[in-house]
């Protein structure tokens, strides 16, 4: 683990009217790591995201990308810097289909207004088929995204945010309303995603197993605040985190 | 100093009546999310109605309301009925598209009637009164005062009323208030009728300072568009606050700045809305609900 | 049916269908020489008939290219006509004021001004508008666009306020004789129309078009996965006001006479958003096509009804939105194209309530309206 940290937040705060969403958050994410974000509903989790992915403007604090501060910047600026979000609610464009989402989620990068007659590159088709295959979804590549299901739209979306190649994504309840099964595919994918090309991922989740499984750091967040941060083990025992979680799925 | 005075009182009294006149906008705005791009014919068919029944039968605008008001009700409540109903969860942009055509068809089916010739009430009072060395319009004042009692009356109704309480529950959270019972499309058609009855009482009582034609609706709904902007949907304070901003700053224009028309005023409505979107898309008064909870 | 669907799309995306189009212009041109019609009057009546109906495809084509394929509904569009129109006058006409130092200019000199006016018009005012949702957008526009017609007619020293601004009396373009100059301006439209509905198509099968289209979508998406959502707006805003300019000013050249009621005139933005609508909004040749039935609908009714029609367009817009949103050409497509997937989808409005925490109140929101 090198010293830099690639995604690092520091006092990063958002205020909606007078209540803080997201209240002086310190947190550290390191290249190769798989970090996990955990928290009851209403902590601040999406919230933070949206900061760290520059769709909301952050009130207070800094964000840093690989060094650079994005505290200002644009979501796009964000996204040609390395870093990619999925949404909690699944962003695909239903009526096309799945190859199409992919290529139109090729890298981009600043086409000027008379980019010319360029239907999709070669380069950018053969990498679409690669992470279609590469998610298990081969067979769907023609199928209109509105009609898969739950989690192949969800590995589409991971597909999507997969194609500019990003050094590290957020994944924003990658699991809600997924079949287990599924789950297993988008769980061992991340593993290969990590280990074989380095990617760094932070994960948004309610699914403890999840985390424990996936995660080797995991920071805890409570009415907007950072409750506690350790190895998963470390979290599970912690009495703080237990009490906040007061109701929440066992184990 | 005294220009400025009186000019400052010109503009409380549009200020009041613009905040009546917008509250049928704001409240199905706030209520439905539906924005009433017909606002403005319904303002111009209350104002027809005035004249009509000026014209027939000698009536007084204020006493003719009595009229207009059950009978705009009606109307609205049909309509809203009939058509609106379908377009309520459905994406803005059908209903702006819905309303905007129902606004066309309405302006051209009166032209039809009356052909575009404006039209002009004649009443026996006019001229000002004197107050504490101010000069007051006795028209615009009265106007004014009517507007006040329909607002209150509005803000007790619905704060006082079962009624008022389950238009404010449809509004706060649609599928909370069916699970309570409400019958939502009753509670729509009722407001849709209150409101339109509100908005052709303002144009009834606006018609005795302007002239009536089939085509003065859309500078009101542009207005009615910028005062819910900037005082935040189906607020009553909101409208009062933003038809007074609203009144002030156009009568200011029109009167300190040279050769500038009253048609400014909606040059000046337009950058005010434009300012306050960018600004500070909830309005200018602190804990409003933000305009995107109605999505 | 859906693989006759796609085909369709794909058809009209294709080469063959722009060779078809190119082949249509020439066409065109070729007409009035081809001894169809010999009588002249006959002829110089319906090649301005014909150039009123090319006004309209292109209007519907430049508004589609803001409306249709990026999802901001425009409901102010014809304030680009406006100022199109007025720019054209004024540098056209000797008129004293504040251009008095400057001669009147020929024509073809004015107006390529006259379209930049109109795109710089649209970039200052993009800038702020732009960054509005949906319906505020349209709205916002609206405003513009009346706002703009009272700041014309109050600055009279250089428009003429409200009395209007008498433009010079045709000299025949292209030096054809004074009692030809219908030809003349029935071969400027077609070729006005010519550039707008291929430019029109050329952007949709781009790379330029494609960003449009997931902005149109998923404006957060697009802008999450890179796309600088700003600037492509405003360039096609421009784009598509700077081809309205131009229809404006020529549309002021060949009337001699603009005033602000006459130029700056409602109707104008709604036909443009029903012939869209009625022929498919976000598909190219769709607006062309809604743009000639609305024409010949529109004549119809005037020779049979006279004065209703504005009353039956009103209608129509309704009845279009509840019963046909997806106009001709959008239902026989695969839709991917038309905004029936962004702009009217119910499913968006149910989806964006479940996520209210992802809207940013003053960023524009997930796509559509």
């Amino acid at each position: 683990m090198s010293t830099k940290p690639l995604l690092e937040g520091r006092q990063v705060s958002k205020y909606f009217g007078g209540l803080a969403a997201v209240n002086k958050v310190d947190f550290a994410v390191y290249p190769g790591e798989i970090v996990g974000l955990v928290g009851p509903n209403g902590s601040g989790k999406t919230t933070l995201f949206d900061c760290l992915s520059r769709v909301q403007q952050i009130d207070e604090g800094e964000v840093f990308l690989n060094g650079e501060n994005i505290t200002t910047s644009k979501p796009h600026q964000v996204a040609h810097l390395g870093l990619a979000r999925t949404f909690q609610v699944i962003r695909v464009y239903r009526k096309m289909t799945v190859l199409e989402n992919m290529l139109i989620s090729r890298q981009w990068r600043g086409e000027g207004i008379f980019s010319l007659l360029k239907p999709s590159a070669k380069a950018t088709e053969d990498r679409a088929r690669y992470l279609i295959d590469f998610l298990l979804l081969g067979p769907l590549i023609d199928e209109q995204a509105g009609n898969l299901s739950g989690g192949q739209r969800r590995l589409l979306e991971i597909g999507m945010a997969l194609m500019p190649d990003p050094d590290i994504l957020l994944l924003d309840e990658a699991t809600s309303g997924i079949n287990p099964t599924l789950i297993e595919t988008i769980k061992d994918r991340i593993v290969t995603l990590n280990k074989d090309e380095g990617k760094t991922f932070l994960l948004v989740e309610h699914n403890i197993n999840f985390i424990s499984d996936l995660c080797s750091r995991v920071y805890v967040l409570n009415y907007g605040e950072k409750l506690a941060e350790g190895t998963p083990d470390e979290i599970k025992a912690n009495n703080e985190v237990i009490e906040a979680y007061f109701g929440a799925e066992g184990e | 100093m005294d220009a400025i005075l009186q000019t400052l009182i010109q503009g409380i009294l549009l200020g009041g009546f613009y905040a009546v006149m917008v509250l049928g906008f704001s409240v199905i705005w706030g209520v439905m999310g539906v924005i009433n791009l017909a606002h403005g014919e319904y303002l111009m068919v209350g104002a027809y109605m005035a004249w009509a029944l000026s014209n027939a039968f000698g009536m007084d605008p204020f006493v003719s309301l009595v009229v207009i008001i059950p009978v705009m009700f009606v109307v609205g409540y049909v309509i809203q009925l009939v058509l609106i109903n379908r377009i309520v969860e459905r994406p803005h942009l059908m209903a702006l598209l819905v309303t905007f055509g129902l606004g066309i068809a309405i302006a051209n089916v009166v032209k039809l009637l009356y052909t575009a010739d404006p039209k002009y009430i004649n009443i026996s009072y006019g001229g000002a009164t004197e107050i504490a060395g101010l000069t007051f319009p006795v028209v615009k004042s009265l106007i004014f005062i009517a507007s006040l009692i329909i607002m209150s009356a509005l803000a007790l109704f619905l704060k006082r009323s079962r009624l008022g309480k389950s238009i404010r529950a449809a509004a706060q959270n649609k599928n909370a208030a069916r699970i309570v019972g409400i019958e939502i499309n009753q509670v729509y058609a009722i407001t849709a009728g209150i409101c339109i009855a509100l908005t052709a009482a303002a144009g009834a009582m606006i018609s005795l300072t302007v002239p009536v034609f089939p085509f003065m609706g859309p500078p009101f709904t542009l207005k009615a568009f910028t005062i819910t902007a900037l005082g935040g949907l189906g607020r009553i304070p909101g409208a009062l606050i933003g038809g007074l901003v609203l009144g002030i700053t156009e009568v200011m224009l029109a009167r300190f700045v040279p050769g500038i028309g009253t048609n400014i005023g909606i040059a000046a409505s337009f950058v005010l809305l434009v300012v306050v979107l960018i600004v500070r898309p909830q309005g200018i008064l602190q804990g409003l609900r933000p305009m995107d909870e109605v999505d | 049916m859906a693989l006759l669907r796609k085909r369709v799309e794909k058809f009209a995306q294709g080469w063959f269908a722009f060779a078809l189009w190119i082949l249509f212009i020439i066409a065109l041109y070729v007409f009035p020489y081809s001894g169809f019609i010999t009588e002249k009057n006959e002829l110089m009546g319906t090649l301005q008939t014909l150039s009123q109906l090319f006004v309209l495809i292109t209007l519907a084509s430049n508004w589609n290219l803001i409306g249709g394929m990026t999802g901001y509904v425009d409901f102010g569009h014809a304030v680009f006509f406006g100022i199109g129109a007025y720019v054209l006058g004024v540098l056209v006409t000797t008129s004293g004021g504040a251009l008095w130092f400057a001669p009147a200019l020929p024509f073809w000199v004015a107006l390529p001004f006259a379209g930049l006016a109109a795109a710089l018009f649209a970039l200052l005012i993009g800038m702020p508008t732009l960054r509005l949702r949906g319906p505020y957008f349209s709205i916002a526009m609206l405003g513009v666009f009346v706002a703009m017609r009272e700041i014309i007619r109050v600055w009279k020293p250089l428009t003429g306020g409200g009395a209007g601004l008498t433009l010079p009396p045709q000299n025949a373009l292209f030096g054809f004789p004074q009692d030809w100059f219908r030809m003349g301006e029935y071969l400027v439209m077609v070729g006005l129309m010519g550039i707008a509905v291929g430019l029109s198509w050329w952007i949709r099968r781009s790379e330029f078009g494609q960003t449009l289209l997931a902005i149109r979508e998923d404006e957060v998406g697009a802008e999450m996965r890179g796309i600088n959502t700003t600037y492509h707006k405003i360039a096609i805003f421009m784009v598509a006001s700077f081809l309205t300019g131009l229809v404006g000013a020529f549309w002021a050249w060949q009337n001699t006479f603009i005033d602000p009621d006459v130029v700056f005139f409602e109707t104008r933005t709604i036909e443009m958003v029903m012939m869209s609508m009625l022929g498919g909004l976000g598909t190219v040749w769709g607006p062309p096509l809604g743009a000639t039935v609305l024409y010949f609908l529109q004549d119809l009714i005037w020779a049979n009804m006279g004065d209703v029609h504005l009353l039956v367009l009103g209608t129509s817009m309704i009845l279009l939105v509840l019963f046909l949103p997806e106009g001709i050409l959008g239902s026989l497509s695969d839709r991917s194209g038309t905004s029936f997937g962004g702009l009217f989808s119910s499913s968006k409005r149910t989806e964006r309530e479940a996520a209210p925490q992802e809207k940013s109140v003053i960023e524009k929101s997930s796509g559509g309206v």
